[in-house]
C-alpha cells in the first residue's frame, strides 16, 4: 500500500475494488502511527480496535465508510478519554458523541484515535499542549502549527486519512499551512459544535483537515447541517450542496479580491512571493483580479485577544475541581481552597493568562473600554468583508506571514498572538475559509509549506471549494 | 490604562479563582500589561453610532421547548449516573462538595 497517496477517494475506490479490507487499512494506519507518531507526538490517545460501525454503511453510498480518520482531542467520542490536552481532563471520558462525530460513525468512518492541540485550543503552535508538543513531519526541530496540531501532522505525515480540527482563530488554517495539507473553515453555524469543548463560542467551529480539495468537500458533506443541540448552528431552509458537485467547474470570470493588508510588513519574502504565483495562477485560469483594502483588518488581532479571552473566562468557569475533572480536595481546604487549587494546578500558562486577560475586560469598570469596544470593531471589521463580497466572489492572501518556526521561537505572548494577523479576521467576520498549500519555501537546507488562503461569503464554501480545487490542480 | 499592578493581578485572580504565587503574579502583571498595550490601539476607532451584534450571522435568542428531548426514561437515568459518577467525589446519588457555611 502506497500511503502517501492515500485520500478519501483512492482509500473508497481500493475498498470497493477489493484491493484491501477496512480492516487491513486500519491496521496498517495503527502500525504507521505506532512506527511514526513517537517521533512526532501527533497522536494523545490511539485507540486499539477502532469500532468499525460495519451495520448501516454501503462503500457505493458512503465515501467515508471504513476511511480511517483521527480526531482533535476537544471534540468529543462516547465512552473515550477527552483531554483538549490539559491536566485539568486529563483523564475525563466523554459521555455521548459530538455531533460531528455522530454523523461521522452513521458515514461508517473508523477513529485511528486523539489528536494533540495547544490546551483547550489556545495557541498558534501547538506548543501549549499539556503532553509535549507535536513537532513538523517537514523538519521536526519546528512547530506544526496551532490548535489543531496533531490533526494537521497527522495528515501531512498520513498516520490518518483526514482529520477533523477546530478552528477559532486559524487553529485549523495554520497547521494545515504549516504541514502543507488542506484546511477547512466552515461558516460559523453550518457545522454543529455540540460537543466541541467551548473556548470561544462566537468563533469556534468544526472542519476537515486532509490531504486535497475534494476530500475537504467530502467531510463537509457529512459534518455539515442544522443541530438542535447548538443554537448557534444555523438553520439552512434550504437543502444544503453537494460541495463536490462544482468544484471542476471553470473559474473563468470569477471576481477575485487581494486585500493590501494582507501584504503589508511583517510578510516573509517567500510567503509573498509563493502567494503572488498564486495569485497570477488564478489569473491564468481566468479570474479577475483587482487590489482592494480593508482598513479595519489592522485591528483585527487586537479586537480578537479581547473577544476570545472574555468568552474563554466564561467557558472555562466550569473547571472548578466540583463536576469533573481534576480536583485538588486535600483534607483541610475549604470549597475556595478546592476551585483555587484545582484550576492553579489543572490548568496551564497560556490558559491562564487568557482567563485573566478576560477576567480584567470583562471586570466592573473596564467592560465598555474592552470588551464593548470590541465587539464595536468586530462589526466594522464585518461591515469591511460585506463591501468586498458586494462585488467580488472571493478574497484570497496568505495563510501565515512565515513558514513554521521553530519550537521556542515564538514564546512572547504578544508575538504568538500575531500569527493569527491573516486568519482571525474571518473568524471575527464568521466567513469560511480554506488554506492550500502553494508550494515551499526554502529554509536551512529545508523545504517547508506555504499556504494560500481563500476567503468567501458565509455559507459559500461550494464557491470557496471550486476555486480552490481549480487552484489546487492548476498548482500541481 | 495598562499598566497592570500586582494588585490588579490578585484582584482578578480572586475573581477568576486562581491561585498564583508571586512570581506568577510578577510574571501575569508584566504580560497582561503588554498585551493591554497592545490592545490600547482600539481607541484610534471611531465606533461612534457602531450597533454591536451578539452573533456574527445575526441569530438572536434561540429558543426551545423545556421539555426533554429524550423520550427514554432509562437512558437519561443512565446519562445522570454516568454523570455524577465523573465527580470527583459523590454520595448517595449526589454530588459530594465541601460545606458552603462554615461550621
Amino acid at each position: 500500500m502506497n500511503n502517501s497517496v492515500n485520500t478519501i477517494k483512492s482509500v473508497n475506490e481500493g475498498l470497493k475494488k477489493g484491493e484491501f479490507s477496512v480492516e487491513e487499512i486500519v491496521a496498517d494506519y495503527q502500525a504507521r502511527i505506532k512506527k511514526e507518531n513517537p517521533k512526532l507526538n501527533a497522536y494523545l490517545s490511539i485507540f486499539d480496535s477502532p469500532k468499525l460501525e460495519t451495520r448501516n454503511y454501503k462503500l457505493e453510498t458512503s465515501l467515508l465508510a471504513g476511511v480511517p480518520c483521527a480526531v482533535k482531542d476537544n471534540i468529543l467520542i462516547s465512552d473515550e478519554k477527552c483531554t483538549a490536552a490539559s491536566k485539568i481532563l486529563e483523564k475525563y471520558v466523554a459521555p455521548y458523541d459530538a455531533t460531528a462525530i455522530a454523523r461521522l460513525k452513521q458515514a461508517g468512518a473508523p477513529f485511528l484515535g486523539k489528536t494533540n492541540l495547544d490546551e483547550f485550543a489556545m495557541g498558534a503552535t501547538g506548543e501549549h499542549s499539556a503532553f509535549g508538543p507535536t513537532l513538523n513531519p517537514h523538519d521536526t526541530s519546528r512547530v506544526s502549527g496551532g490548535s489543531s496540531a496533531g490533526s494537521g501532522a497527522a495528515v501531512a505525515a498520513d498516520l490518518a486519512v483526514y482529520a477533523l480540527g477546530s478552528d477559532t482563530g486559524g487553529s485549523i488554517r495554520e497547521p494545515a499551512s504549516f504541514c502543507g495539507v488542506v484546511g477547512l473553515k466552515p461558516t460559523h453555524g453550518l457545522v454543529s459544535r455540540h460537543g466541541l469543548i467551548a473556548m470561544a463560542s462566537s468563533l469556534d467551529q468544526i472542519g476537515p483537515i486532509t490531504k486535497t480539495v475534494e476530500d475537504a468537500a467530502i467531510v463537509l458533506n457529512n459534518i455539515a447541517g442544522h443541530d438542535p443541540m447548538d443554537s448557534t448552528s444555523v438553520p439552512v431552509s434550504r437543502e444544503l450542496p453537494d460541495y463536490t458537485a462544482n468544484l471542476n467547474k471553470s473559474i473563468a470570470g470569477l471576481k477575485v479580491a487581494v486585500p493590501k493588508e494582507f501584504f503589508s510588513e511583517g510578510l516573509d519574502n517567500q510567503v509573498n512571493n509563493l502567494a503572488q504565483a498564486a495569485i497570477a495562477k488564478l489569473e491564468s485560469l481566468g479570474a479577475h483580479i483587482d487590489q482592494v483594502s480593508l482598513p479595519m483588518i489592522e485591528y483585527a488581532v487586537a479586537v480578537y485577544y479581547i473577544i476570545v479571552p472574555s468568552e474563554v473566562s466564561a467557558n472555562l468557569a466550569r473547571y472548578d475541581g466540583i463536576k469533573y475533572g481534576l480536583s485538588s480536595n486535600k483534607k483541610s481546604s475549604s470549597l475556595l481552597d478546592v476551585y483555587l487549587d484545582s484550576r492553579a494546578e489543572g490548568l496551564g500558562p497560556e490558559v491562564k493568562r487568557r482567563i485573566m486577560l478576560g477576567t480584567y475586560a470583562l471586570s466592573a469598570g473596564y467592560y465598555d473600554a474592552y470588551y464593548l469596544k470590541a465587539q464595536k470593531v468586530r462589526v466594522l471589521i464585518k461591515n469591511d468583508f460585506d463591501k468586498i463580497f458586494a462585488k467580488y466572489d472571493v478574497v484570497v492572501g496568505p495563510t501565515v506571514p512565515y513558514p513554521a518556526p521553530k519550537l521556542g521561537e515564538l514564546d512572547d505572548p504578544l508575538a504568538a498572538y500575531l500569527a493569527d494577523v491573516y486568519t482571525c479576521p474571518i473568524n471575527l467576520a464568521g466567513l469560511p475559509a480554506i488554506s492550500i498549500p502553494c508550494g515551499f519555501a526554502d529554509v536551512e537546507d529545508k523545504k517547508l509549506p506555504v499556504g494560500f488562503q481563500i476567503i468567501a461569503k458565509h455559507f459559500d464554501e461550494a464557491k470557496l471549494l471550486q476555486v480552490a480545487y481549480n487552484l489546487e490542480q492548476a498548482l500541481k | 490604562m495598562s499598566k497592570i499592578t500586582q494588585k490588579d493581578v490578585e484582584r482578578i485572580a480572586g475573581l477568576a479563582r486562581i491561585r498564583f504565587g508571586d512570581k506568577e503574579k510578577e510574571k501575569m502583571a508584566a504580560e497582561i500589561g503588554a498585551i493591554l498595550g497592545y490592545i490600547d490601539k482600539l481607541k484610534e476607532v471611531d465606533t461612534d453610532g457602531v450597533e454591536p451584534i451578539s452573533n456574527i450571522t445575526g441569530m438572536e435568542n434561540v429558543m426551545r421547548k423545556d421539555e426533554p428531548t429524550k423520550n427514554q426514561l432509562a437512558e437519561q437515568a443512565a446519562e445522570a449516573a454516568k454523570l455524577i459518577e465523573m465527580a470527583p467525589d459523590n454520595k448517595d446519588n449526589f454530588v459530594k462538595v465541601k460545606a458552603v457555611f462554615g461550621e
